[in-house]
């Protein structure tokens, strides 16, 4: 069962100062991402603002890491492992349509083989959510299986009551644990006035279902609406980058000297058209409607298929971002007869 | 940190050139721990590592039986294997793998077996041709159909001979019309064709079959018109990799993962699939 308490809002800076004079890494919402904050002066804990342009995922899925380094000489290789800083860092104030998303692209960076650096990184998070109080016509949270009250992937959540106390609820363990050196700043918490403040949260309205979508998408493979839809993409991946869970990368060696380098891992696009390229010229999504078939498939069939969950938080950047005003909601909206 | 992305080291001994853009490396790990440890099966696959290039995916040429090294082909086309042509023997590659699925060799001990290959695609055939061979009491009989461009392109030339001069595998060797010399002795024609020619029987026996999509394509009906079913012909498939490892999100098809699904597949698999390969 969760705990809840009720903390003002003062005091919640002050924890979140000890942890940025811990040396911890502390990130919370800016103007458009997520930042680092070096000055508790900057939160600013805005359950109206809308999401940020892009997620946090760069924090446990860098845009670009060393996987090795390589040096060569004469006939020989000497490989150096990458390291990864598995510091803590403690994400304040997160959307609900964020934090889940670390959970939804664990499992695919751990079936059969586990990606460390995905996990060294995960494994020290701390997901303070919040409550969000607002939305706009992109995002579809409650289309697939989130909500601006949900908690899922929070290990604290916070709910504003007005602008100087939030309530704070222990979702995990890990919160727990976090939250516990502090508990002299918590006090008892007031349930019901907890409840109206979430009673009233405002839903985005339903888009679709889901499970018609997977369905819709398991008979038409071949559809006319995809070549609509690939027609006006410019295949930029601006909507993969904005993303807080796609994931898929390339695996790059960059040389800085005549006999140094490191190999990368870097974000890469399935809406590209060199993402599937063979050196042969031939490439099975040639073109941009088997590209973007592939996105939605991808996201609302395939990963439901392998892991159970929907490869979307629904968020809204993809669509909020797109410079051709591609709207996924719509989009998958429209996948039914 | 296990890293599942660091490659082992391997020296290059020996360089082959099996044709005049196909050339294969027989490789061994610089690491004995490694050398002892690194088993496979027949079909699987590994990333093979130019250090400044990057990787490439290919099969494993040479047989899991064969403990001493181990060998891959390749057709330099791209970046990576422009860059791994360049290097020479006693040079360091990185190899990661073995990875995917492979052909179920044990679970086909007691049938015939008929082999068809294309081009480069004798390289993962040539792994199980081998395997079968070290094996040969536990299968029926064995016939290999080969196909390359012209005489000049068929690789593993050794082993062509040496499976020809056996009397317990039937061998037919083929080149496409114009890639005949005046002494060429063995067939010319497209694999479909020879295959017609050839009339192997379906009966208690398995296919398989690895080459160019064309090939794969209209050799299909020719086997079927003899009476194979989809569930007797394993092939494999090939797509862009990455990773290998079911992660970088390139190489599948609908739901499948080649790189941890496949890549070998039987052509019962391979239609209920999205054609989108």
């Amino acid at each position: 069962m969760t705990e809840e308490k009720l903390i003002l809002k003062e005091d919640l800076l002050r924890i979140c100062d000890d942890v940025i004079k811990k040396g911890d890494t502390l990130l919370a919402p800016g103007k458009s991402e997520y930042v680092i904050v070096k000055d508790v002066s900057e939160i600013k804990l805005d359950p109206e603002a809308l999401p940020t342009k892009i997620s946090f995922k760069s924090y446990v899925f860098p845009k670009s890491e060393p996987v090795l380094y390589y040096k060569r000489s004469k006939n020989d290789v000497t490989l150096i492992d990458a390291d990864v800083n598995g510091r803590k860092i403690v994400v304040l104030g997160a959307k609900p349509c964020d934090t889940g998303s670390i959970d939804i692209m664990k499992d695919l960076f751990n079936w059969d083989y586990r990606d460390e650096f995905f996990n060294l990184r995960a494994k020290h998070f701390i997901m303070i959510g919040m409550m969000c109080k607002t939305h706009d016509e992109y995002c579809f949270c409650t289309s697939v299986g989130c909500s601006p009250v949900s908690e899922n992937g929070s290990d604290l959540f916070l709910i504003p009551l007005s602008d100087k106390e939030f309530a704070l609820r222990i979702v995990t363990e890990k919160g727990r644990e976090f939250i516990e050196p502090y508990f002299r700043f918590l006090c008892d918490a007031d349930t019901k006035r907890t409840e109206e403040v979430l009673s009233a949260a405002k839903n985005p309205e339903t888009a679709f279902d889901p499970d018609e979508v997977h369905e819709w998408l398991g008979r038409n493979f071949e559809s006319p609406k995809w070549d609509g839809i690939g027609e006006v993409c410019l295949s930029c991946a601006q909507c993969a980058f904005a993303c807080p869970v796609c994931h898929c990368f390339d695996i790059v060696d960059e040389d800085y000297s005549y006999s140094e380098g490191r190999r990368m891992k870097n974000w890469d696009g399935c809406q590209f058209g060199h993402f599937t390229l063979h050196a042969s010229g031939h490439n099975p999504r040639d073109i941009q409607s088997k590209r973007y078939r592939q996105r939605i498939n991808h996201k609302f069939r395939y990963y439901v298929d392998k892991f159970g969950k929907i490869l979307c938080t629904g968020c809204g950047r993809c669509s909020r971002g797109c410079p051709v005003s591609i709207d996924i909601k719509e989009i998958v909206s429209n996948c039914k007869d | 940190m296990n890293n599942i992305y660091l490659p082992h080291l391997a020296e290059i001994k020996q360089i082959i050139e099996e044709s005049p853009d196909t050339r294969t490396f027989r490789l061994a790990f610089r690491d004995r721990d490694t050398a002892d440890r690194f088993t496979f099966n027949a079909g699987q696959f590994a990333e093979y590592s130019a250090f400044g290039d990057g990787e490439s995916t290919f099969c494993i040429a040479s047989s899991p039986t064969n403990r001493e090294f181990i060998e891959c082909s390749f057709k330099v086309y791209g970046k990576v294997t422009q860059s791994l042509q360049r290097l020479n023997t006693g040079d360091t590659i990185g190899i990661r793998g073995p990875y995917g699925n492979w052909f179920p060799l044990k679970e086909l001990k007691g049938r015939n077996l008929l082999f068809i290959a294309g081009g480069i695609g004798m390289a993962p055939v040539r792994c199980v041709i081998e395997n079968v061979l070290d094996w040969r009491d536990d299968y029926g009989s064995l016939t290999i159909i080969y196909g390359a461009r012209s005489v000049n392109d068929i690789i593993y030339k050794d082993k062509v001979k040496e499976w020809k001069s056996r009397s317990d595998v039937k061998t037919v060797i083929t080149v496409d019309p114009g890639g005949e010399t005046s002494s060429w002795d063995g067939e010319v024609g497209f694999v479909p064709a020879v295959v017609e020619k050839t009339k192997p029987s379906s009966e208690n026996t398995s296919v398989i079959m690895c080459g160019p999509p064309v090939m794969i394509k209209f050799t299909m009906p020719v086997l079927e018109k003899i009476g194979f079913s989809g569930s007797d012909i394993y092939t494999t498939l090939e797509n862009r990799m990455k990773c290998g490892l079911g992660k970088c999100g390139r190489c599948n098809i609908g739901n499948v993962y080649v790189c941890k699904d496949g890549p070998v597949f039987t052509y019962e698999q391979i239609r209920n699939l999205p054609q989108e390969f």
